[in-house]
């Protein structure tokens, strides 16, 4: 596709330098700091998720990036153009900026048809008839909505909304598509499908993308990176893959995903094969990888509870062995999930349902080493 | 060569200069005297004179006047004169004359000049106007059927278009026997406390009557009055209306006219004529300086104070003023003011300067 | 981009357009409170310009008054507590029982704000009168002595503004019981407590806060109430504030300097408690006002539905039907009684009336400052709502103060700040439409803004936004997402404005011109100087115009949706 608008950002960039950053954003609401000091880089084509709890900043960060929002200090720089740099007192307006955004509530104008609604953006940029009926048609077929030009648009349902504010969002081509939680207000399976349909749409189309979501499941699937967020600041940038197995520390690693910490004081001397030895307070030892992290005289290990496995005999030559008793046993569908005595504290497991075991049971618990992971050395929060 | 031709030009452009001098002094000068000389030739129009360009007065094309009768009377008033002058368009403001006055200061005094003719019905503020200046010095053609004592001094600011005179009206359903007034000072009978009305401090008329009776009566009698806790009304109608209905049991200042109206209707209501007289003022009619239309308002007035206009002053009942002409006929009642034992001020320029006094004492007796 | 396209966006430009409405407004509130402020410490000549003496003496001058000032205060809280109690139990009736007919009531209860006080003065006075009174006189046939009532009282003033003004306390009352959860209610009476105790310790506190503030916003709109005291209180020597000020200026010498300071004294007084009010409303710790649309559950009244109905049939009569047909029976006689025979019958009042070129002129100039007032106030006062409530432009929140202004102004203080301000005005617009068009829409300005705002604050920002984020300038923003969303605001402030204006007589009253006559100080007019009959025609006349042009305009907003499309 040819980026052939007239937005102020013209990407001159190539492909791997940076298309949007943002550098020390600070974002302030009267006595709130939402946003306290705030710095990444989008590359172009490639969707980052700002994921984090309810408060974290990450929509301020999203509606800042827009220009909705006024930052306090900062800089933000789109294709190379400045578009806010407290500095240097630039502050380009929203609507100039050349961007786009799906919203949280789609935000259909009630009193247009679904054409009207998708064509917007192109009668603000003054294309001729001609060119705005063959491109919303273009961009309803991608959504799947092609039958439903003519609709009034009051009369759709949440689904079908959000594929008309996606249409709309996309059908002016530009060069980069800001989301807001656009799939929370949908239940769970329309929610699933449509994950799959943004992210196919997104490569296609091949936009850069900025996506806000609080789902953990949504920002795993769809995001080529993913910057984790907590009370304005980035807790870690990194890709799906590495933020699920690598977590920086706890807060991360129970965020994304649900994971049983375990400290202990480090003992050197019973390192092996790359792997170091963590001795918890009850004296067992706990093996586990340091993925390059520097580990002082304490560590904790993050162990994600899918990955402990319990069984009724003990597994051969197993480096995490332990024995355990069933605690409860909660039955989850897909999933059993299992607390177990071990230590003086629980632990959780997660694993499927064949032969399960029952409350009172003694059993075997192991664990991968390479799945001990350690985190990083506690940050104290400003 | 260039300040040759400069001195040429200058001395030519000088001779001229001075020549168009001359001629617009002139030109001022004859249209000064004009203005000094007063009014045109008189001419007759309909069947009275008048001192005004009628032609002009039409594309004035418009009158304003400021007045203090009921809506329903000035609009009679009005309408006459517009169906003897149709191209004429008639405006008018009504407020009681204290109130008239107010307005008509403070927009004078913010250079707005939108009233022509303005009417009071007492002399106070018309002579505290001719001092200011703010009436129009025009004389006008009917006036010789005006003796000069019903007319402003010098004459020239205004003239009596009319008089209205009061004594006391009760309603017969409410006031019986013994308690039937029949001097001034019935009035002041307790019987009646909370049960008399009068008009307020704006009344030109009321002025009058607390100026006569207390020249009269004495300091003390409205001091006495002040005890009946009296009502205080707009306009004779208003009192009136309330005689008849019977919410008030006397009305302390009842005017001929309104009496007679009222009566009519078949309202259960008596006038009564104080032996001492009925207290009486006129109502004077004048041209305002700067008037927006001067020669619509030369032409009003001249009607106004013609027979033809002092008919309707005397005619039309809700008017029912009686005519101070010389050779004016009865009212619509047959009556002539000669009938009525009228007491006017004697002295015209103590009244006005008791005017002050009156607005104080009869706020104060009215609760204000 | 062209120089002319960038001149012409800069000029339409958010901060430009903001700048010039936000302006207007100012001046147009601003200017004559300065004047009124100024002729109240004029203690020199009153008709000096500019005053050369400043001085507080003027203030003293009302303590020679404490009658009036006492009247004012004894008025305002009778018709508060009448006022809110209307309010209260209508607002409980219709929103949170099951009585029948709730939706047609909820409608209905518009009509006594289109009655207004004066209609409401006029019709009581013909039936309340001591003497001549309707209802006084039929007592007196049954035997009854002397009479039933005195509507020439503190009371019944009261009691007529409070029947007017029991509709505002409902709509201010009703819309917090709306908003209320049920979910708070129904937890109550989970565990176990009854209906009453829920109302008593759950309900009644909830609402508590709001009907405070409903009831400081009555409390300072009584205190400047004019139309019931001027009919009802002038004949029988009672004076509050604005009647004794208005009275003040009707002689002469006039007294500006007593009655300015007298306007600014209950000026200064609204304004406090408007203030206060602001502070209760916007500070709302019980958060029952949560943001979404509830339905609260209705209680279940069994037998008793049919008195409620009852109740409220019996204040929708009182306060809105029983003054229209009184003072329709009394137009229609001769002179005015209770028990009329076959000759009092008669129409020529309103030929009278009709005939006479000051109400027809008047009545003109009315429904066309109507129109005036409201398609140009809608127009401004919409700009000016998008500017508080919408707009980043620094210095709102001194717009959104400046705009809500006037509600502490008696409309009559307003003008007589006004008359002395526009005076003076180097343009001739004194006593011409102009000046009344002016002065409506400055008196207006909280009323429209307030319409206008509840309806935008209900649009949800996300849809600018995403015109925003589409590309769209603030002006194509404005046109074509937020004004055709904006419409059901629209037309409701339009007719509000309309019918306001058309009503409208503190200001009116003292401001106009010979050829600037409006209908409703006509009415009042025509109370002080002709008959009752013709008066109460003349009222009649007013209400069907009135009527009429609604229900014209409500035709034509209606085909106009039609073909405008959904």
């Amino acid at each position: 596709m040819v980026h052939d608008n007239a937005s102020v950002t013209n990407p001159t960039t190539s492909l791997g330098d940076a298309h949007i950053e943002v550098k020390d954003l600070v974002v302030q609401y009267g006595q709130v700091t939402a946003v306290r000091g705030v710095s990444f880089a989008v590359r172009l084509g490639e969707q980052l998720t700002l994921l984090g709890p309810s408060g974290c900043g990450k929509t301020t960060t999203l509606r800042a990036i827009a220009g909705l929002e006024p930052p306090t200090s900062g800089e933000i720089v789109i294709g190379g153009v400045p578009v806010f740099s407290s500095a240097k007192r630039i502050n380009v307006s929203a609507e100039r900026r050349g961007l786009s955004m799906v919203f949280q509530s789609y935000a259909i104008w009630p009193h247009m048809t679904v054409f009207d609604n998708v064509a917007y953006g192109l009668r603000v940029r003054r294309l001729g008839a001609r060119d705005i009926a063959d491109k919303v048609r273009w961009a309803l077929e991608m959504v799947q909505m092609g039958d439903f030009a003519q609709r009034s648009a009051s009369k759709l349902s949440g689904g079908q909304q959000q594929r008309v504010a996606l249409a709309r969002a996309f059908v002016f081509s530009p060069s980069v598509l800001l989301f807001d939680e656009p799939l929370s207000n949908l239940d769970a399976k329309l929610r699933a499908e449509m994950r799959i349909e943004l992210r196919e749409l997104q490569h296609r189309v091949g936009i850069t993308s900025v996506y806000v979501t609080h789902d953990l499941e949504e920002a795993l699937a769809i995001s080529d990176r993913i910057v984790v967020m907590r009370d304005g600041v980035i807790e870690q940038v990194g890709t799906p893959f590495e933020i699920y197995n690598f977590p920086r520390d706890a807060f991360v690693a129970d965020f994304v995903g649900s994971a049983n910490l375990i400290r202990g004081r480090h003992r050197p001397e019973c390192g092996r094969d790359g792997l170091i030895a963590l001795e918890t307070p009850g004296g067992t030892l706990v093996y586990g990888t340091t993925h390059g992290r520097p580990v002082g005289a304490d560590g904790v290990f993050s162990v994600r509870t899918i990955h402990l496995g319990l069984s009724r005999e003990a597994p051969a030559a197993q480096a995490n062995l332990w024995s355990v008793r069933i605690r409860r046993r909660v039955f989850q569908g897909d999933l059993t999930q299992y607390h177990v005595d071990w230590e003086d504290r629980q632990l959780v497991v997660r694993c499927t349902a064949t032969d399960p075991l029952d409350e009172g049971e003694q059993a075997y618990l192991t664990v991968d080493p390479h799945r001990c992971v350690l985190l990083e050395a506690e940050r104290t929060t400003a | 060569m260039l300040t040759a031709v400069k001195r040429r030009m200058t001395q030519s452009s000088l001779s001229r200069i001075g020549a168009v001098l001359t001629v617009t002094l002139a030109v001022l000068a004859l249209w000064a005297l004009g203005a000094q000389a007063g009014a045109r030739a008189p001419v007759k129009v309909l069947d009275f004179m008048t001192g005004a360009d009628v032609a002009k007065a039409e594309q004035e094309g418009e009158v304003v006047y400021y007045g203090h009768d009921s809506e329903a009377g000035i609009s009679t008033l009005l309408d006459a004169f517009k169906k003897d002058f149709p191209k004429i368009k008639t405006g008018y403001v009504r407020l009681q004359t204290g109130a008239l006055y107010a307005k008509l200061t403070s927009e004078r005094s913010a250079n707005r000049f939108l009233a022509d003719v303005v009417q009071f019905s007492e002399v106070s503020p018309a002579i505290d106007l001719q001092k200011k200046g703010g009436y129009e010095q025009y004389v006008s053609p009917e006036a010789a059927a005006y003796k000069p004592e019903y007319q402003s001094t010098p004459a020239g600011s205004f003239t009596w278009a009319g008089v209205t005179f009061a004594g006391i009206s009760y309603n017969k359903g409410r006031v019986k026997g013994e308690q039937i007034p029949k001097v001034w000072q019935d009035i002041l009978n307790p019987a009646f406390k909370d049960a008399i009305s009068v008009k307020f401090s704006s009344s030109g008329s009321q002025h009058v009557n607390w100026y006569m009776l207390r020249k009269l009566y004495g300091d003390g009698f409205w001091k006495e009055f002040a005890k009946q806790k009296p009502r205080g009304f707009d306009s004779r109608a208003q009192l009136f209306d309330r005689l008849s209905k019977g919410d008030d049991a006397v009305c302390g200042m009842a005017e001929y006219a309104g009496y007679v109206l009222v009566k009519e209707k078949g309202a259960d209501i008596e006038l009564v004529a104080p032996p001492d007289g009925l207290t009486a003022t006129p109502i004077v009619l004048g041209i305002l300086t700067k008037a927006p239309h001067p020669e619509a308002a030369k032409l009003f007035i001249d009607w106004a104070l013609s027979a033809r206009g002092q008919a309707v002053y005397q005619g039309a009942k809700i008017l029912l003023y009686g005519s101070v002409r010389a050779d004016a006929p009865p009212m619509a009642t047959g009556k002539r003011l000669s009938d009525f034992k009228l007491l006017f001020p004697s002295d015209w320029s103590d009244f006005v300067e008791s005017h002050g006094m009156f607005v104080k004492e009869w706020n104060a007796i009215m609760g204000l | 981009m062209t120089r002319f396209r960038w001149f012409w966006s800069l000029l339409v430009g958010q901060r430009v357009v903001s700048l010039l409405v936000g302006g207007l407004a100012a001046v147009l509130v601003l200017y004559p409170i300065f004047y009124l402020i100024q002729a109240a410490l004029n203690v020199g000549d009153p008709q000096a310009r500019p005053p050369q003496e400043y001085g507080l003496a003027n203030f003293g001058g009302l303590f020679q008054y404490p009658t009036i000032l006492w009247n004012t205060v004894v008025v305002a809280v009778l018709a508060t507590l009448l006022a809110v109690t209307f309010g209260f139990v209508m607002a409980w009736i219709l929103s949170r029982t099951d009585v029948p007919g709730r939706a047609v009531f909820e409608q209905l209860m518009a009509m006594p704000y289109y009655v207004t006080p004066l209609m409401g003065a006029l019709a009581w006075s013909f039936l309340g009168a001591p003497r001549s009174g309707f209802i006084n006189q039929i007592w007196r046939a049954f035997g009854g002595a002397e009479y039933l009532i005195d509507i020439n009282t503190s009371y019944g003033i009261a009691w007529v503004m409070a029947l007017f003004e029991g509709s505002v306390a409902f709509v201010m009352i009703g819309a917090v019981m709306k908003s209320m959860d049920p979910s708070l209610e129904e937890a109550s009476q989970v565990l176990g407590a009854g209906k009453v105790r829920t109302m008593l310790r759950v309900t009644l506190p909830l609402v508590i806060p709001g009907v405070l503030g409903a009831t400081i916003f009555v409390f300072a709109e009584m205190l400047g109430s004019f139309s019931a005291a001027l009919v009802l209180g002038l004949p029988a020597r009672f004076y509050v504030i604005t009647t004794a000020m208005y009275q003040m200026l009707a002689q002469y010498p006039p007294r500006f300097p007593l009655a300015a300071a007298m306007g600014v004294s209950l000026f200064a007084v609204m304004f406090a408690m408007l203030f206060l009010y602001r502070r209760i409303v916007t500070a709302g710790s019980y958060a029952t006002i949560t943001g979404k649309a509830f339905r609260p559950r209705p209680m279940h009244v069994g037998k008793l539905r049919w008195i409620l109905f009852g109740i409220c049939a019996v204040y929708l009569f009182v306060a809105a039907i029983l003054p229209i047909l009184t003072v329709a029976f009394a137009s229609l006689q001769k002179l005015a009684v209770g028990r009329p025979t076959w000759q009092s019958w008669t129409l020529d009042n309103y030929v009278t009336a009709l005939s006479l070129d000051a109400v027809r002129s008047a009545l003109w100039n009315s429904l066309l400052l109507g129109l005036g007032t409201a398609t140009i106030g809608v127009l401004f006062m919409g700009l000016l709502s998008w500017i508080i409530y919408r707009s980043r432009i620094p210095g709102r929140g001194v717009i959104e103060y400046i705009v809500m202004f006037p509600q502490a102004v008696p409309r009559l203080v307003f003008a007589f700040g006004m008359l002395w301000a526009w005076l003076s005005f180097p343009f001739s617009i004194y006593g011409t439409l102009w000046l009344l068009l002016i002065a409506y829409l400055t008196v207006f300005l909280p009323l429209g803004v307030r319409t206008i705002s509840s309806v935008l604050l209900q649009i949800d920002k996300s849809l600018e936004e995403s015109a925003q984020m589409c590309g769209a300038s603030w002006g194509y923003r404005l046109r074509s997402v937020t004004l055709p969303l904006l419409r059901p605001g629209v037309i409701a402030a339009w007719l509000l404005l309309f019918v306001a204006s058309v009503r409208e007589l503190g200001a009116s009253i003292l401001l106009t011109g010979p050829n600037a006559k409006a209908i409703t100080p006509a009415i009042v007019e025509a109370w002080f100087s002709i008959s009752t009959e013709l008066t109460a025609a003349m009222a009649l006349i007013q209400t069907l115009a009135v009527a009429v042009a609604l229900a014209l305009l409500f035709t034509f907003a209606r085909r106009a949706s039609q073909y405008g499309g959904e």
